[in-house]
């Protein structure tokens, strides 16, 4: 029986290694043409695909093809980043409201909610984003955002022509909706798991409902509200479809401003496939594995860096013993 | 390759990144008989293929059980979801299966053999059929694209020309009162309305036919190429939409939006109370897209149509011809894996073009597309009997 739970536990071991393993092998013609130059700048021109196909260093290609996964990594991370700032805070606090504020009746309600949300299909957020809010931010809230914001370097970012909805802000905002349930439930279910011990300790001492949410819950769960932003982010990395319908999957440049059009890696790989698939030489949709590559190892380094964050808020940060 | 094709579609879906469905999982087609006399019959027939006619012997499939698949174009779907029903009445042993998922998919999915049938907007490029031995392109009618816009006020039809959409689409032009759109249309009084240019954010056989409509009418303002995806030139305020039905509920929504979608999307673009703007020809005449403009422009492409069928139609020198216009591709191997396989895809292929079956009005008047003239239904029946 154990022999055979460990080769159960050593499936999803293996799954990722053959994920990327294949994705390697398929890369490797774009690997080896693309080189470095794939990682400093941004493009997707599949090239003269009605042309006569070349061969450069062994690889072939049609003329004029370039591709460069920089825009779209950024596009990822800073939509990303976006969706992070905004959902964490609003998910922290909906999670000691729902635990420790609301009656257990409204919080049960407040936990549906939660559970429904995490549960639409991102396609249909997407629609949402696109349709409705962005538009609706783009004319009503982003100009307000746009005039306020100082014209100086890092602020000026936030100035500039706000379009019509679709861009880096739309996206992460959508993004953060995404992840608002994943954040929010886990951080609930690490507030109840808070013994009563320490915080009756700290209302004894006198400390307000709210000192006790702060000086003993917060510190107490710290590093689990870490790990469970590295699951949002994890997700918000990954997100497709929703992306690809706010984003505006602007293939080539990176974004002036917050609220300019950009792309992400997973949006440029499920809109831009089945152009790949008529570039005859191949090398279209080997390039679009080396991007997917690129999101693999984004994803595992933000997991690493999570887990490591984890380990040191959690070995300097609690205030009482943990054998309460 | 068309293994390690397959596998990175599966590792794409397994790793989360998220891919459209790949091949369907339906049997090996062609498990019905293949008797000897169905066999000889078929290579007779096949042999004595007569211009711009179809004997009635082709169109019969093999006795057997016969599952064809096709994927492809979304814009020959539709047409694939009401041939598919009408075949199987008219022949219950035979069952087709179609899909939308696009055209590159359609395209490599054919050469690889995981389906029977391909579907494509955009014809084979010359390095296809050296990539790719035994790949066809075959005509099986033929479709248009609208340019739609979303201006309150405007009653009747904008006139444009290539040129001035060049410039909207490189943020030349930005508002609908700029003079080079009030000189293509005297008399129309233009809103002080920011011009929103929206184009396909996924790959598309109808961003391959605008390009290239882009790049043949102004060359000085068109500059980013043709294909199914292109750099576009960075607009202010410029959208993008996934699909033909993205684009007619995002213009809708969009005051000032300008749109190009195919012509089998028009009653929703109607319904939508989009404009639907009449285009410039070579020889200078403003013209809407309707029976009369689109065969006019098919014509003049007639004897330029080669052997293999590779041609674009697009801005051709017919006078009154609509200038975007496009032959609707099947994408067949001529090796097929086995004799009744190729008699049922030949048999069906006979029939989607016979003007007494498949191209029947009552099938393309549903999707806005013209069937092909006599001489190209004669040269596509040429390529059908190929298959093997």
């Amino acid at each position: 029986m154990q022999r055979v739970t460990g080769g159960v536990a050593v499936i999803p071991m293996l799954a990722l290694l053959f994920i990327i393993a294949v994705l390697l092998a398929q890369a490797w013609p774009a690997i080896l043409l693309n080189g470095g130059g794939f990682f400093t700048h941004t493009s997707f021109d599949l090239g003269n695909t009605y042309g006569a196909i070349v061969n450069t260093h062994g690889v072939r290609h049609p003329q004029g093809a370039s591709y460069g996964v920089l825009g779209w990594a950024l596009g990822t991370v800073e939509s990303s980043a976006i969706a992070l700032v905004l959902a964490v805070p609003v998910s922290v606090f909906a999670a000691l409201a729902i635990s420790e504020r609301l009656p257990a009746y409204l919080g049960r309600v407040v936990g549906l909610f939660l559970g429904t949300l995490a549960g639409i299909p991102s396609v249909i957020i997407g629609l949402w984003g696109a349709l409705t809010i962005g538009p609706l931010l783009a004319h009503r809230v982003y100009p307000l955002l746009a005039h306020l914001a100082p014209k100086v370097p890092v602020l000026s970012f936030f100035t500039g022509g706000t379009g019509n909805g679709q861009g880096l802000l739309t996206s992460g905002i959508v993004l953060g909706v995404m992840i608002i349930p994943i954040v929010a439930s886990t951080t609930r279910d690490l507030v109840h798991s808070v013994p009563k011990l320490p915080k009756e300790g700290g209302e004894a001492l006198g400390m307000t409902d709210w000192e006790v949410a702060r000086r003993v819950t917060l510190r107490w769960v710290g590093p689990g509200i870490v790990g469970a932003s590295v699951l949002g982010l994890a997700r918000a990395l990954g997100e497709t479809m929703a992306v690809a319908m706010v984003s505006g999957v602007v293939l080539s440049g990176s974004p002036g401003s917050i609220f300019a059009p950009i792309t992400t890696i997973a949006a440029t790989i499920v809109t831009q496939l089945d152009s790949a698939f008529t570039d005859t030489s191949g090398f279209a949709v080997s390039s679009l594995a080396e991007a997917g590559l690129v999101l693999v190892l984004i994803t595992l380094a933000v997991n690493v860096a999570g887990r490591l964050l984890v380990r040191r808020v959690a070995s300097t940060a609690l205030p009482v013993g943990r054998g309460v | 390759m068309s293994l390690s094709k397959r596998a990175l579609a599966a590792v794409l879906v397994a790793a989360g990144i998220g891919l459209a469905a790949c091949g369907s999982s339906s049997p090996p087609s062609g498990v019905g008989s293949t008797s000897a006399t169905s066999g000889s019959a078929t290579s007779a027939s096949g042999s004595t293929v007569s211009a711009g006619s179809v004997p009635g012997t082709d169109l019969a499939p093999p006795s057997g059980t016969v599952n064809l698949s096709e994927t492809g174009s979304t814009l020959l779907y539709p047409l694939f979801q009401a041939w598919a029903p009408a075949y199987h009445a008219a022949y219950p042993n035979v069952t087709i299966t179609p899909q939308g998922t696009g055209s590159g998919t359609g395209i490599s999915q054919a050469e690889a053999a995981t389906i029977d049938v391909g579907a494509s907007d955009a014809y084979l490029p010359p390095s296809a059929f050296t990539q790719y031995a035994g790949i066809e392109n075959i005509p099986l009618a033929i479709s248009a694209q609208q340019i739609n816009y979303n201006v309150p006020g405007i009653h009747g039809h904008l006139k444009l020309s290539g040129q001035v959409i060049a410039k909207i689409y490189t943020g030349k032009i930005t508002n609908w009162d700029d003079p080079a759109i009030k000189a293509l249309n005297p008399g129309v009084s233009m809103p002080n309305l920011t011009i929103v240019p929206l184009h396909r954010s996924d790959g598309s056989g109808d961003t391959f036919i605008f390009t290239t409509y882009l790049t043949d009418s102004a060359p000085a303002d068109w500059t980013a190429g043709f294909n199914t995806t292109v750099s576009w030139p960075s607009v202010a305020g410029a959208l993008s939409a996934e699909g033909n039905g993205g684009m007619v509920t995002t213009c809708a929504k969009t005051r000032g939006c300008i749109a190009y979608i195919g012509i089998s999307y028009h009653s929703q673009t109607q319904a939508a109370g989009l404009g639907e703007a009449m285009l410039q020809d070579k020889a200078g005449d403003f013209v809407l897209p309707d029976m009369a403009t689109i065969t006019s422009e098919a014509a003049g492409f007639i004897a330029k149509t080669p052997a293999n069928e590779s041609l674009s139609l697009v801005y051709g020198p017919a006078a009154n011809g609509y200038p975007i216009i496009n032959y609707e591709y099947a994408i067949v191997m001529t090796k097929q894996s086995s004799a009744s396989t190729a008699q049922a895809i030949r048999a069906f292929l006979y029939w989607a073009l016979d003007k007494a079956h498949g191209s029947a009005p009552r099938f393309l008047d549903a999707v806005h597309f013209q069937p092909l003239p006599p001489s190209v239904v004669a040269l596509s029946d040429a390529q059908i009997a190929k298959i093997q």
